[in-house]
């Protein structure tokens, strides 16, 4: 039989017809644009889906997506219930008991019941230092009722509930009990929740997007949206969160519509942001972020006092501010408490000098014995904010006569390198570079900046007994103006034996298409309820 | 010739073998902890090391490796550190945007390419010649990321014809699936036109001044039978050859094209499995990449005897 040139552009024609069949029909079964908001949450890829397995942020905010909270902190940072309804504590303050609201549901349909949040509470106290701390004084955590439920201590808690309400990772989130009885080594993967949104398993591609849909069953608190308590209010049907390695390549898919949210648009692109009418930029974490060089105490020369002191005189914050992120609100951090938090106070900031003072900086290691050995600065190449800061310390190092000594690699090789406790030419290092969000610097328990217990500690081991023994009283005050008065004792201590050295403020905002709003403005998570799409 | 694809493939998989240990123990030497990469950044030392021995870190190196190979030989490449999926369904699913972009490069390479090659030797020192020379020069000189965000300036942002990132299933349709794909393949294309049209142009001039095309020219042969029966089929083996190393190196290059233009191949999914530590992706993806290396490189062996009959194995 001939075969025509017509026939082959109707057979062409049919078999391209048929091969776009299933857009059609995905396309019919799908929310519309309107309804859909596309986002680069900019935290890096989500590999892990169980919040208490992890402390990546990335999790942390899949977490809040999916899962709820007991507690949750509003606007002002203040605790207040969320899944909770009414909570009371004894008069000698070490019994708690908490009662569920009405309503409260797992995807799958189940209710929610006293005896997960049991078994949540008993796996996140495995992992987080808030909830270590909570186990600690535990007696007994216990099911009263379906909806009821008690924790039992052996001395009083004052910091129990702001423990509870915690947004850092790890982040007390509340799952199934069959869940949260697996040991918080192994993972959970049913990413089965019961807040405001659902993760869509079929439509998951890892490395490349992940959808969350409306949880339909969900049942918001009655008071208005406040920070992270309050009413979680979902105006869209579908949140696909987009992992975009390039950061051009993210910036040009917001700027052509192709997604409304970017995390975090590198800084070069602020000015043509601000200059589109269809794009915004806003700062979210109004806390901001403070960075920080931790220094290791085990080696030379920062086993010396005089030495670490010399590193306080020595940064220019404003010129690090310059090279890390040039935006006008960044600046300068004297307290360790963070900038803009309820305990930022300016006790013992004495040797702050506008500037730095690179002279007395010379002076104090001269004082501290040194005599030019190397000093390894670790210098992540594919963080550029950091790469630019530890070069930039390198460089004020070697000014003052400092033998420093860029070691670089990227992110996964320091975080290895990290938590080598040898000298160098064991591969050990002497600073380590890196940022937390200015709300967690607030957060004395839960936080690894602070403590101070050598090598309990977290990276660069530093060590106070005096500063210890403040920090273990703070679990212990429950009124805000005593705590801000221990706050003002600690700094003291800090500064005196200088636990780490900060590098200044800086703010990241995020960039949006203007017509995506109602986004809330918290550090640490990025809630993806009360947002919409006009 | 059954005899000698059987000892090529003999070959293919000493060679894979050596690839494994070499890669295992790569890995291993090189800094980073995945443990201290999935526990995250602010994960205590307990936390990390509790990861680390759950996940057989801990374990002497030649344990480790035992149960790594032994995985292969059952067809299991073990699972991601990270997902906790099979390395093979990583893989798989990543296998069609890059089989695509690949694919859609080398028609479009090898079709302007040759075609782009014959005609400058035809036209030896003319226009088309020395159009060919200035677009050489500039394909091998701008890498492609430049092109590429060029590109998506040009045809996605300002004019809006075109999306600036992302892929469509063939599955979800041909339109989507090609719109998606225009971008990326003229961007990866440049050089590889490039390439095979130096390639090509040199191989004609050389056939073209041999005295059978002298002959062919004295018998009246039209052009297009002189350039295309004739020489064409003579300068084959060079061009064959130009062709499969374009393609062993499309696999490499592919990973910058996927990265520009978010597309979610096997170049990106190593990658973030190098950026991870995600040991297991990278073994088994560099397991399989230097078998394919191998096998086009057999492949086009084979083709020699399809354009010069005198060539036997």
């Amino acid at each position: 039989m001939p075969f025509s040139r017509r026939d082959l552009i109707r057979t062409g024609v049919a078999a391209g017809a048929a091969v776009s069949i299933p857009s059609v029909l995905r396309a019919q079964t799908a929310p519309s644009a309107a309804r859909t908001a596309r986002t680069v949450i900019g935290s890096g890829d989500l590999r892990v889906f169980d919040p208490i397995y992890t402390a990546a942020t990335i999790t942390n905010h899949h977490g809040a997506a999916i899962y709820d909270t007991l507690f949750s902190p509003d606007s002002k940072f203040m605790p207040q219930p969320q899944m909770v309804e009414k909570w009371r504590v004894s008069d000698d303050k070490k019994t708690y008991t908490f009662e569920l609201r009405d309503g409260l549901g797992w995807y799958d349909g189940a209710p929610i019941t006293a005896a997960g949040c049991v078994a949540s509470i008993r796996r996140w106290g495995q992992v987080d230092s808030g909830g270590q701390l909570n186990l600690e004084r535990t007696k007994d955590i216990s099911r009263k009722d379906d909806k009821t439920f008690a924790i039992a201590l052996k001395e009083p808690l004052g910091l129990l509930i702001d423990i509870l309400a915690s947004p850092l990772s790890s982040c007390p989130y509340m799952m199934r009990e069959k869940d949260a009885r697996l040991p918080p080594t192994e993972q959970v993967t049913a990413n089965i929740g019961s807040g405001p949104f659902k993760f869509n398993e079929p439509l998951a591609k890892p490395g490349v997007s992940f959808a969350y849909d409306r949880n339909e069953k969900y049942v918001p608190r009655k008071e208005p949206s406040d920070g992270l308590a309050g009413a979680k209010i979902v105006n869209v049907d579908r949140f696909i969160w987009e992992n975009i390695a390039d950061e051009q390549t993210a910036f040009a898919a917001l700027q052509a519509g192709e997604i409304d949210f970017l995390g975090a648009p590198p800084v070069d692109f602020y000015s043509v942001i601000e200059g589109d009418p269809s794009l915004n930029l806003q700062i979210l974490d109004k806390t901001g972020s403070e960075v920080y060089a931790r220094l290791n105490f085990l080696q030379k020369p920062f086993d010396n006092v005089k030495a670490r002191q010399a590193m306080l005189h020595l940064i220019d914050q404003e010129a690090f501010v310059r090279v890390m992120a040039p935006n006008p609100r960044c600046g300068r951090t004297v307290t360790v408490f963070g900038s803009d938090t309820l305990y930022s106070n300016d006790e013992n900031t004495g040797w702050y000098s506008k500037g730095g003072d690179p002279e007395k900086a010379r002076q104090l290691f001269k004082e501290a014995g040194y005599t030019g050995e190397k000093i390894v600065i670790l210098q992540p190449t594919n963080i550029a904010f950091l790469n630019h800061a530890s070069q930039l310390l390198a460089a004020e190092l070697r000014k003052i006569g400092v033998n420093a000594e860029l070691a670089p690699s990227d992110w996964g090789g320091v975080v290895t390198r990290r938590a080598n406790t040898g000298p160098i030419e064991n591969g050990g290092w002497n600073i380590f570079i890196t940022s937390g969000s200015g709300y967690s610097q607030g957060d004395t328990v839960g936080n690894v900046f602070f403590p101070a217990n050598g090598d309990k500690a977290w990276v660069g081991w530093p060590k106070s007994d005096e500063f210890e023994a403040l920090r273990i009283k703070w679990a212990d005050v429950d009124a805000l103006e005593a705590r801000k008065g221990l706050a003002r004792k600690m700094q003291n201590v800090w500064w005196d034996f200088v636990g780490s050295v900060m590098l200044g403020q800086t703010f990241w905002p995020i960039a949006r298409r203007k017509n995506l709003t109602g986004l809330i403005g918290m550090p640490s998570i990025i809630p993806m309820w009360n947002m919409q799409k006009v | 010739m059954g005899a000698y694809i059987l000892h090529r493939l003999g070959w293919t998989v000493i060679v894979m073998v050596m690839v494994g240990i070499f890669v295992f123990l790569l890995l291993r030497l090189a800094p980073g902890d995945p443990a201290a990469i999935l526990a995250g950044d602010s994960a205590t030392q307990q936390m990390i090391e509790g990861i680390r021995e759950k996940l057989g870190f801990n374990d002497p190196l030649p344990v480790q490796f035992v149960h790594w190979a032994t995985g292969i030989l059952r067809g299991d490449f073990g699972a991601s550190i990270f997902t906790g999926r099979p390395v093979l369904e990583l893989i798989s699913q990543r296998l069609e945007p890059t089989i695509s972009l690949t694919t859609l490069t080398m028609i479009v390479s090898v079709t302007i390419g040759v075609s782009f090659g014959v005609c400058a030797a035809w036209q030896s020192g003319g226009l088309i010649d020395r159009f060919l020379s200035a677009f050489a020069t500039l394909g091998f000189s701008v890498p492609v990321f430049v092109v590429g965000y060029f590109l998506i300036y040009l045809f996605a942002i300002k004019a809006q014809w075109l999306p600036v990132q992302g892929y469509e299933s063939v599955g979800h349709g041909i339109g989507p699936w090609l719109l998606r794909l225009i971008l990326p393949t003229v961007a990866l294309s440049i050089p590889y036109i490039a390439f095979i049209a130096r390639i090509a142009r040199a191989s004609m001039l050389e056939v073209l001044s041999e005295d059978y095309m002298r002959t062919a020219a004295a018998k009246g042969a039209s052009s297009y039978s002189m350039l295309f029966h004739h020489a064409l089929k003579n300068a084959g083996v060079p061009i064959l050859t130009v062709i499969g190393l374009s393609f062993t190196s499309l696999i490499g290059g592919v990973v910058i094209t996927e990265t520009v233009f978010n597309i979610p191949g096997v170049g990106r999914l190593v990658v973030d499995a190098i950026n991870n530590r995600d040991y297991p992706i990278i073994q088994g993806m560099l397991i399989l990449i230097s078998g394919l290396y191998v096998i086009v490189n057999l492949l086009v062996d084979l083709a020699y005897t399809l354009v010069d009959p005198r060539i036997r194995y």
